[in-house]
């Protein structure tokens, strides 16, 4: 190479009547190279960009966007409640958040996006490329994981910051936001739980398929037969007539079937675990009383079994 | 004999003229179909298959239209591109269905020949899925082969296999085409269509453009000088001399030898032993550079025009 | 901001083509084993020396071929034997290797709906280049792969050679000091091929980066590759460089348009014993007089000369059965 190039790099005009070839052959790279806690930390914030379809065009943020305004909506009614009625108690609970709408909206974000993290990536066969780079077979889906637990825990507790942010404003003096704030965080602890479980059941069933509609259509049955059959059980099983709570009239402890019909649904689950842990507001499944601790074997079981799941298919398909 | 023949044939899809206006006869012996992507081949092929009508001109095999006409399978084999195996099947099963499905008269026995043309005994009988991508390219040709058709359709029969299968297969279609089957396959390799076939048809944006043996054809690029590399123990000597004869438009001196541009391909190649023997030169290397199907296929590609990337 | 221009490869130690001063081979295998469940053996005993340049990797077929790539890449344990790539020992150190080595995959890996740009960009972020980095280099890389503004447009628009370019360009992206190239020409039409073989040739010749080439196409293997391993039923059968495989004989190769009987005629004349072969004669050169005594007969009866060479081996030879020596009469 010339000397001239010192002259170019250095960015001076070459002196009248001469010229330069620059040297625009290939470079190699002397700079900083993450190791495996870098690349896991790029491919999470590529996937968490992913599950809102951030960087995929307009039509993939369609549904992430509205599942979240969807659960924001109560939050936001809950403001303007409080704010036009003061000293009305709130609409709706931290730790139980409109029971009937969280499952629901939680499903169709699952359903809908868990596919986009891990289900394109099988049907374009890219995963030998991943595999082929500095990192461990088992840190794909550890960073996939860690993404949509984060994407789901967006969407769980900024609708509930929101709802403290609305009860605070309206709110009478200091004991009354103190009394806010002491429910708000068992409630952001139930969130947190829905994010790792919701998050660990969408991917592990998206793994099953590259075609995402599939994997939309496997997830979404079984969250919602599992969350309509185990509604139907408690119900069955619960003798006379059930009041708008949900728990029987007449009886303060549920027939034990009813107590225990809870454990099938994903949803269900969580509810338990969050009654067995303190939480008193009434929720889809009556009080389990007694029978708690078997939700919350029940939550680590589902965990555990996601969790494995995912590796043993990780483990497979990483071999392409 | 059985003799395929296209005469003004089109195909069109709405506006997109996959094939346009051909005419060609292929006879018996090995026949190369090449062109570059999007040429038309795959549509051509399958037109003779039967698969699809051309939208204009007539389309015969052996006489007969080839559309609509199911016992033209009778006489004609076809290993199409896709890998359209049932993978639960072993070989041999494949192989007899195919024969079964000919109506042939000893189904296991035609079956076994096929495959030992194939040279796929020793595997015959474990499932197809358990097959290497080449090994399947192999049985799907028994497969077509199994009811001793008199044509031959291939479409990228070398795809996936290993350098003594596809040698194999050479020698293979070679052969068949040495006893008087006419076999028409298509293929991107040209230094394999080079080795089987005799004639290749070479087909350009729905044209045919050029047909026969591909050094003939070259000769009859008249209008591009034809480039030999020419080493011999004083090239510059030589140089100044072939410069200054007719037949020559140009000499570079390279590392390794003479570059020489000759228009006039005839008298340059009656002369050029002359020419060094006169001056007392040895003449070590006389190599034609572009006279190789790949610098043939090259120039009529372009022939037609600058390439859009 | 300052651009830095490295100097070029030939210049840095360590680094560059034919830096086999140290004969550190780019990867060694010792008796290589690795057996599957069912009886099924995919290496046997392998044994191979590749040193930095373009390697031709031939024959081996199916498991065998993708069971190698995955040991190198420390992927997938030996059932026995040690591998070691740039030297480091496979079973100790795989991520060290994988940050050294690109590999480009035989099957379509693009997802169709990333643009080249973001694709390339992406898996240099994955291969731990920082985010700038990445983006610069995923640039260059698509631009020394001859990718320029369709490198914008989704990758699902793509022609089969222009995702093979990006293949590769993403095997480029990171840096690596050895290439792995599964049948790179697969697919491609032959102005394709040409151009990746050439794309090929370039990046072993100038950029300093070791090459093995996967393929079953033995003529770009010849055209392109330095040296050759070939491997048959899991084993070994030969590897050695490419000019060795393809030495030349002591026969002198002539071919005429016309008057080949009489050619043969004049030659036996001479004394030379010509062969007919295929479209032309063999003579074996016995001194350089040989030459004289073709050249002359050719103008005496004045014939079109087309090809006039010393005859050479061809890589295909290996494969066949029975082997054409007596072609060669090699002394």
């Amino acid at each position: 190479m010339t000397a001239d190039n010192g002259a170019a790099a250095l960015g001076t005009a070459p002196a009248a009547g001469t010229g330069v070839i620059h040297d625009l052959g290939y470079r190699h790279y002397e700079g900083a190279r993450l190791g495996r806690a870098g690349i896991i930390r790029a491919l999470y914030w590529h996937s968490l960009r992913s599950a809102f379809g951030i960087g995929r065009g307009a039509k993939a943020k369609i549904v992430p966007s509205l599942m979240f305004a969807l659960m924001c909506l109560p939050a936001i009614v809950n403001a303007i409640a409080v704010a036009q009625h003061p000293g009305q108690s709130p609409i709706v609970d931290y730790d139980t958040y409109l029971f009937r709408l969280r499952p629901l909206a939680m499903l169709i974000f699952v359903a809908a996006q868990a596919p986009e993290l891990v289900s394109r990536d099988l049907r374009s066969h890219v995963l030998p490329l991943y595999m082929s780079r500095p990192m461990r077979r088992l840190d794909y889906p550890l960073a996939k994981l860690l993404a949509f637990t984060a994407a789901c825990l967006l969407v769980l507790e900024i609708p509930l910051i929101l709802l403290y942010v609305g009860n605070i404003v309206s709110a009478a003096g200091g004991s009354a936001i103190w009394a806010q704030t002491r429910a708000l965080i068992p409630g952001m602890g139930v969130a947190v739980l829905w994010a790792v479980l919701l998050a660990a059941i969408g991917l592990v069933l998206a793994s099953l398929t590259g075609r995402r509609a599939y994997a939309t259509g496997i997830i979404a049955i079984y969250l919602f037969l599992t969350w309509s059959l185990s509604s139907i059980l408690v119900s069955i099983a619960e003798h006379g007539p059930v009041g708008p709570t949900g728990v029987p009239i007449g009886s303060a402890v549920a027939p034990l079937g009813a107590r225990l019909g809870g454990l099938i649904s994903p949803f269900n689950v969580l509810d338990g675990v969050r009654q067995w842990l303190g939480g008193t507001n009434p929720g889809p499944i009556p009080p389990p009383g007694s029978v708690g601790i078997l939700y919350g074997v029940m939550f680590l079981a589902l965990l555990a079994i996601c969790l494995a799941g995912l590796a043993a298919r990780y483990r497979k398909v990483g071999a392409a | 004999m059985s003799t395929i023949e296209l005469r003004n044939v089109s195909r069109w899809y709405g506006n997109v003229v996959a094939v346009n206006d051909i005419t060609m006869t292929i006879g018996p012996g090995v026949t190369g179909l090449l062109g570059p992507n999007g040429a038309g081949k795959s549509t051509m092929m399958h037109m003779i298959a039967g698969f699809l009508a051309p939208s204009r001109g007539e389309l015969t095999v052996g006489g007969t239209p080839s559309w609509h006409n199911p016992d033209i399978y009778r006489a004609l084999g076809l290993v199409p591109e896709r890998d359209s195996v049932y993978a639960f099947l072993t070989g041999a099963e494949f192989v007899t269905a195919s024969a079964r499905l000919h109506k042939l008269p000893d189904p296991g026995a035609a079956a076994r020949r096929a495959i030992e043309m194939v040279e796929m005994t020793g595997a015959q009988d474990r499932r197809i899925s358990t097959y290497s991508k080449g090994m399947r390219q192999r049985i799907r040709v028994a497969g077509s082969l199994v009811h001793d058709p008199e044509v031959l359709l291939l479409d990228e029969p070398f795809n996936g296999m290993d350098p003594r299968q596809r040698l194999h297969m050479m020698d293979l279609l070679h052969g068949l085409g040495e006893r008087g089957r006419t076999i028409l396959f298509s293929s991107h390799i040209l230094e394999e269509v080079e080795r089987v076939s005799g004639t290749i048809q070479v087909m350009v944006a729905g044209r045919l453009a050029a047909s026969g043996d591909f050094r003939a054809i070259r000769r009859l690029m008249t209008s591009r000088p034809h480039v030999f590399l020419v080493r011999t123990s004083d090239d510059r000597r030589i140089g100044a001399t072939l410069i200054g004869r007719p037949a020559v438009t140009g000499v570079e001196v390279t590392d390794h030898g003479l570059t020489v541009r000759a228009s006039d391909y005839g008298t340059f190649s009656r002369e050029i032993a002359a020419l060094t023997r006169d001056q007392g030169i040895r003449l070590r290397e006389l190599l034609p550079e572009d006279e190789s199907l790949e610098s043939v296929f090259a120039y009529l590609i372009d022939a037609d025009g600058p390439k859009a990337r | 901001m300052l651009v830095t221009v490295t100097a070029p490869p030939e210049l840095r130690a360590g680094r560059g083509p034919g830096d086999a001063g140290t004969a550190a081979a780019v990867i060694r295998t010792d008796a290589l084993t690795k057996r599957y469940a069912g009886n099924v053996t995919a290496l046997a005993g392998l044994t191979i020396d590749i040193q930095p340049g373009i390697t031709g990797l031939v024959g081996a077929n199916g498991a065998g071929k993708s069971t190698l790539i995955k040991i190198l890449l420390g992927l997938l344990p030996p059932t026995s034997g040690r591998a070691v790539v740039l030297g480091h020992d496979v079973a100790a150190s795989g991520e060290r290797i994988r940050t050294l080595t690109g590999y480009m995959p035989e099957h379509d890996c693009l997802p169709p709906d990333v643009t080249g740009t973001e694709f390339v960009t992406h898996l240099g972020r994955m291969s731990g280049l920082p985010a700038t980095a990445a983006k610069e280099r995923a640039a260059d890389s698509l631009r020394h792969v001859g990718m320029y503004e369709e490198r914008y447009r989704q990758t699902g628009t793509y022609s089969t050679g222009m995702k093979q370019r990006v293949k590769l360009a993403q095997a480029l992206v990171g840096d690596p000091r050895l290439l792995l190239l599964d049948e790179p020409t697969i697919g491609l039409d032959p102005a394709g091929r040409r151009s990746m073989l050439d794309l090929i040739s370039k990046i072993g010749a100038e950029f300093g980066i070791s090459i093995v080439v996967s393929s079953h196409l033995l003529g770009e293997i010849e055209q392109i590759c330095d040296q050759l391993v070939v491997i048959d039923g899991g084993k070994l059968l030969r590897s050695d460089t490419m000019t060795s495989f393809t030495k030349v004989s002591q026969v002198l190769l002539i071919e005429v348009d016309e008057g080949i009987d009489a050619l043969v005629a004049e030659l036996a004349a001479r004394g030379l014993q010509p062969r007919r072969s295929g479209r032309g004669l063999l003579v074996r050169i016995d001194g350089e007089q040989t030459y004289d005594m073709v050249r002359d007969a050719v103008a005496d009866l004045g014939l079109p000369l087309n090809r006039l060479e010393q005859q050479r081996r061809r890589v295909e030879e290996l494969f066949r059965d029975n082997g054409d020596e007596e072609e060669h009469g090699d002394r």
